[in-house]
């Protein structure tokens, strides 16, 4: 029986210690933002952290299932995979399914099964290794509109449809630029992506249209300190705590933008409770700390054996990537308003697992394995 | 795949380019911004908390509270917020005195807020305390234990709690004290949270004062005043009651039936007779006269100038102390003659007249007295009778209490001490002296005239049996824009008690009686009763030992009713305490107690006063019996137990 000796470079390890840091960081963050909250008449106290807390414990665990799980088995099942994620989307959207998939603040996210979990999450997770996993297996055919762009949007596009629907319209675009991004690793055709983009700002901007509060998000980051108290005012609450914060912050605990001027603060708007409580300092360290483990994760998929494993792991680095610099984005008022939760650090036990198990397929992407005759 | 690393390049890149973005705006928000949003934050998050300040109480000379501030509590209720709506609906519903049913009904209903603003006692509210969704408000409120009492001099505060009105006006600055401030956390729904690390100013409370008024005396004089003004139909009338020593004012009452005339301190009046007292202690002062010099009375009728003056009672020779004693115009318009025209003007202005008294009370005019510069011909005379000089009921009081004084005039106060909310002394009232009117034998020879005035001239309605009263009466037409108004007349008195000694000045004017509109017998007889009143009350500050008691009177005055009348007739004079050991007390034949069940004890004295009887109290409240018996027959002197509704002290 072959034993396997497990190489775990010093990116991994790494990545893992800016992890566990950043997870603590979180749990701190939530406890800080959530405490004094009162949501269904009673205080939330710690109900938040601990929910947290349980979501890390598991993703933990998973993340060392991941770190250690075969990767080509994981490749094999890509299709599974990517049609369970499907069929879950579709229950999100079927009109008889509102037992367990109930509309929460206008949308239906999450898909009560045990526990709740927002499937759009999992999406990423399923569309990142789906199209890995397709442009290894066509390899430099990628380049070739066929071949490569025309079948990822025939996968892409109905997800993304499902997400539309329900509606979710950042995560939309979401897993497709994940898999746009993927493509690109791959090596297909600029000029695809911009064909691409020039056919999607229609479809896109209608669909924008159509939904009257996503195009207030949109818009509202133009112009934050126009309208107060209209959709301008998330922006506004979220620089008010940040700037409020200066170099130095108010200090832990101390921040008074939670009390009911910032939404979500505890998730959305992490980043402004953060940026409020320790300042420049603090967002420095945050930007610090992604931007290391963007560039080590990057360093793992440049130094990866197969392409698969490249593309996997520059998908997967670019989903941590984007959330959190589209979040920080977002809290700083230079993108527009889209709900994007900070990986690692914002409540959200669906947001984190899906972030935990990524890191460990990525720490899995570093790990070189030499088999050892017994 | 020779491309590929220089994609994933890219990507970095673009990591690269977005943190340093990121990085960036964050600086430009939080660094350079900082101060702005800092500012931002403050506004919404915070809020000025104002902490009111509790209002200074005010007492009467002997400390009876007469304006205090008390917290209340207003009750307010968020169904929604409410968790356990049984236990909720039973305290409210105890401290509303609601039904429970109707609670419970509330507090399932659709009503987001309810309010009910009390004013609540906080043992009424404190077992809502802590309750989710009961809100309990503070506030403080200003009450007035006696609530018709004095309210002119008290006055009332606005709904801001400032003083809109008399006293709690002129000493809102001492009373109000100074509104302390919090800096509360506020989140966005208005919710406040104390905050540990902003400064608090606490509040500072407003000072205690007490007053020099006696509120015994004071509502004697209220009710005397409020008598005589219905009995006489007047428009209104004014009490003061100085102490002539210290220039504390004891009692200032104000009857207006119209809503004409700004009462007490702004309205200024002729005041006729009652001034030539002024001139004759001005002639006095100068050297220009002797109390035994004698004038000729023309027999009523005199010419100056254009002008024909005339006296009621018509008279032949006088001395300056007879036309002092039957109120001679005449007489006096001719000793008046005898000053120049400054040394008149010299010698009111010393007595006060033409200057605000400066007492603590708001809108005090200055009354009138013009520079001789602007007098015509018969301006002396005028002013010698008391006309062409206007004069406050306070400023008359005060230039009175200057010759019961020895002639010192001395300003009139209300303010006997003001102690900070801790106790502490703040200030305490000393004779604030204006200046020496007259010398001490000019003031005791004017006051000896006076004496006569009640003993045998214009005010025998004011005299007591059993103390002497000086006094001068005054009766003015009434000058209204300038024109003398026929058949409308100020009746005035003013009274000085004990005239030996006084210890009270009392000034009554009446504003336009009917029927018999003399001074003498209409402001005159209030004094009488008044003082009887106040005689009867041992709280009234009344130096007791010092009042010498009248030996056998001379004369037994003429108009004075000796058998015990009924109560609700005019006053009558009554000698008390009665004479004990006098030769006729012990021989005075015994009669019958009054009736004096169900009147309040100071009324049941009096009567039982009236009737002769020493009067002893037991309880307090209403009287309900008497021993001996209503309807025995006792002996004058002899004591009368009343006993009141409750036995015990309160």
């Amino acid at each position: 029986m072959a034993r396997r000796e497990w190489l775990v470079g010093w990116e991994s390890r790494l990545l893992i210690l800016i992890t566990a840091i950043l997870v603590a960081f979180g749990l701190a963050s939530i406890y800080s933002a959530s405490s004094t909250l009162i949501e269904k008449g009673r205080v939330v106290g710690t109900t938040l952290v601990l929910d947290q807390l349980l979501g890390a414990l598991a993703g933990g665990l998973l993340l060392l299932l991941a770190a250690r799980i075969d990767l080509e088995r994981v490749k094999a099942l890509a299709w599974p995979i990517v049609l369970v994620t499907g069929g879950m989307l579709l229950l999100l959207v079927l009109p008889f399914t509102h037992a367990i998939a109930p509309r929460i603040n206008g949308s239906r996210r999450w898909l009560q099964l045990g526990v709740s979990v927002q499937v759009s999450e999992i999406a990423k997770l399923a569309i990142i290794i789906w199209t890995a996993m397709l442009c290894a297996k066509k390899g430099t055919e990628v380049r070739r509109l066929r071949r490569g762009l025309l079948p990822v949007l025939t996968v892409v596009a109905p997800l993304a449809l499902l997400l539309i629907i329900q509606p979710d319209l950042s995560s939309a675009l979401e897993i497709g630029l994940l898999a746009m991004v993927v493509l690109f690793a791959a090596g297909a055709r600029i000029g695809h992506f911009i064909l691409l983009g020039v056919l999607a700002t229609p479809v896109v901007w209608q669909r924008i249209e159509d939904a009257q509060y996503q195009l207030l998000r949109m818009t509202t980051f133009l112009d934050p300190g126009a309208d107060r108290l209209g959709a301008g005012y998330q922006v506004d609450q979220s620089l008010i705590g940040l700037g409020a914060g200066k170099l130095f912050g108010v200090g832990f605990g101390q921040g008074q933008q939670k009390l009911g001027f910032l939404p979500y603060p505890y998730s959305d708007f992490i980043f402004g409770t953060i940026g409020e409580e320790w300042g420049f300092l603090g967002v420095v360290f945050l930007t610090v700390l992604y931007t290391l483990f963007v560039l080590v994760a990057l360093r793992l998929a440049r130094a990866a054996g197969d392409p698969f494993r490249q593309y996997l792991a520059a998908g997967l680095t670019v989903m941590i990537g984007v959330d959190a610099f589209t979040h920080m984005g977002v809290g700083l008022g230079i993108l527009p308003t889209t709900g994007l939760v900070l990986p690692f650090v914002s409540y959200g036990r669906s947001s984190l697992v899906v972030a935990l198990i990524a890191t460990g397929l990525l720490i899995n992407v570093g790990t070189r394995r030499r088999a050892k005759v017994a | 795949m020779p491309k590929l690393p220089s994609r994933i390049t890219l990507i970095a890149a673009g990591f690269v380019a977005a943190a340093l973005a990121v990085v960036a705006r964050a600086a430009y928000v939080q660094l350079y911004q900082g101060s702005y949003w800092r500012t931002r934050a403050a506004e919404q998050q915070t809020t000025l908390v104002s902490l009111p300040a509790r209002r200074g109480a005010l007492f009467d000379r002997n400390g009876v509270p007469l304006a205090l501030s008390q917290e209340t509590f207003g009750v307010g209720v968020a169904p929604k917020q409410v968790r356990d709506r049984a236990l909720v609906a039973d305290r409210l519903a105890g401290v509303l005195g609601r039904p429970r049913e109707e609670m419970r009904h509330l507090l399932a209903g659709d009503k987001v807020w309810n309010e009910w603003p009390g004013p609540f006692q906080w043992t009424q509210v404190a077992p809502l305390k802590g309750l989710r969704g009961v809100y309990l408000s503070r506030r403080l409120e200003r009450y007035y234990p006696k609530l018709d009492f004095g309210a002119r001099i008290v006055g009332r505060v606005d709904p801001r709690g400032r003083g809109a009105s008399g006293l709690e006006r002129a000493l809102d600055s001492l009373l109000a004290g100074h509104a302390g401030a919090a800096v509360m956390l506020r989140d966005r729904n208005g919710r406040t949270y104390p905050s540990p690390s902003r400064p608090v100013a606490e509040p500072q409370p407003g000072a205690d004062v007490t007053l020099t008024i006696d509120a015994d005396l004071q509502e004697i004089a209220e009710r005397a005043l409020a008598e005589a003004v219905r009995q006489t139909r007047a428009q209104g009338g004014d009490v003061v009651i100085l102490q002539p020593a210290t220039g504390e004012v004891l009692a200032l009452a104000t009857v207006r039936t119209g809503a004409r005339g700004a009462g007490l301190v702004g309205d200024a009046f002729e005041p006729g007779s009652t001034a030539k007292v002024f001139t004759a202690a001005t002639l006095l002062r100068d050297g220009k006269a002797r109390a035994t010099d004698t004038v000729f009375a023309e027999n009523g009728s005199y010419r100056i100038g254009d002008r024909v003056i005339h006296d009621v009672h018509p008279s032949g020779l006088l001395t300056l102390a007879d036309v002092i004693r039957v109120s001679s115009n005449i007489g006096i318009a001719k000793f008046g003659s005898r000053l120049s025209n400054v040394e008149l003007f010299e010698g009111f202005r010393d007595f006060g007249f033409g200057t605000a008294t400066g007492v603590d009370l708001p809108a005090e005019s200055p009354g009138r007295l013009r520079s001789p510069r602007g007098w015509t011909d018969v301006s002396a005379a005028s002013i010698a009778m008391g006309y062409e000089v206007a004069v406050t009921p306070l400023q008359l009081a005060a230039a009175y209490a200057a010759l019961a004084d020895g002639g010192l005039l001395l300003e009139p106060q209300l303010v006997r001490e003001v102690r900070s909310a801790d106790g502490a002394v703040l200030s305490r009232a000393a004779p604030r002296p204006v200046r020496r009117a007259v010398p001490p034998e000019v003031a005791s020879q004017v006051v000896h005239m006076m004496v006569g005035v009640v003993e045998e001239g214009t005010a025998k309605r004011a005299a007591l049996g059993t103390y002497n009263l000086a006094g001068k009466t005054g009766t003015a037409k009434q000058n209204v824009g300038g024109h003398y108004l026929e058949g409308h007349y100020w009746a005035s008195f003013v009274g000085l008690f004990p005239a030996e000694d006084p210890q009270l000045v009392l000034v009554v004017k009446i504003d336009d009686p009917q029927g018999a509109y003399f001074g003498g017998t209409t402001a005159a007889p209030v004094v009488r009763t008044i003082l009887e009143a106040a005689i009867a009350t041992p709280a009234v500050a009344l130096d007791r030992a010092r009042l010498t008691r009248r030996r056998a009177p001379d004369t037994v005055p003429d108009d004075a009713p000796a058998p015990p009348a009924a109560e609700g007739s005019a006053p009558v004079v009554v000698a008390w305490p009665p004479p004990r050991g006098a030769p006729d007390s012990a021989a005075s034949p015994p009669h019958a107690v009054p009736d004096v069940a169900g009147q309040g004890l100071r009324a049941a004295a009096r009567i039982l006063h009236r009737g002769g009887f020493e009067v002893r109290v037991e309880g307090w409240g209403r009287a309900v019996s008497t021993t001996p018996a209503a309807g025995v027959l006792a002996r004058p002197g002899s004591t009368v137990v009343v006993h009141a509704e409750q036995r015990d002290a309160p």
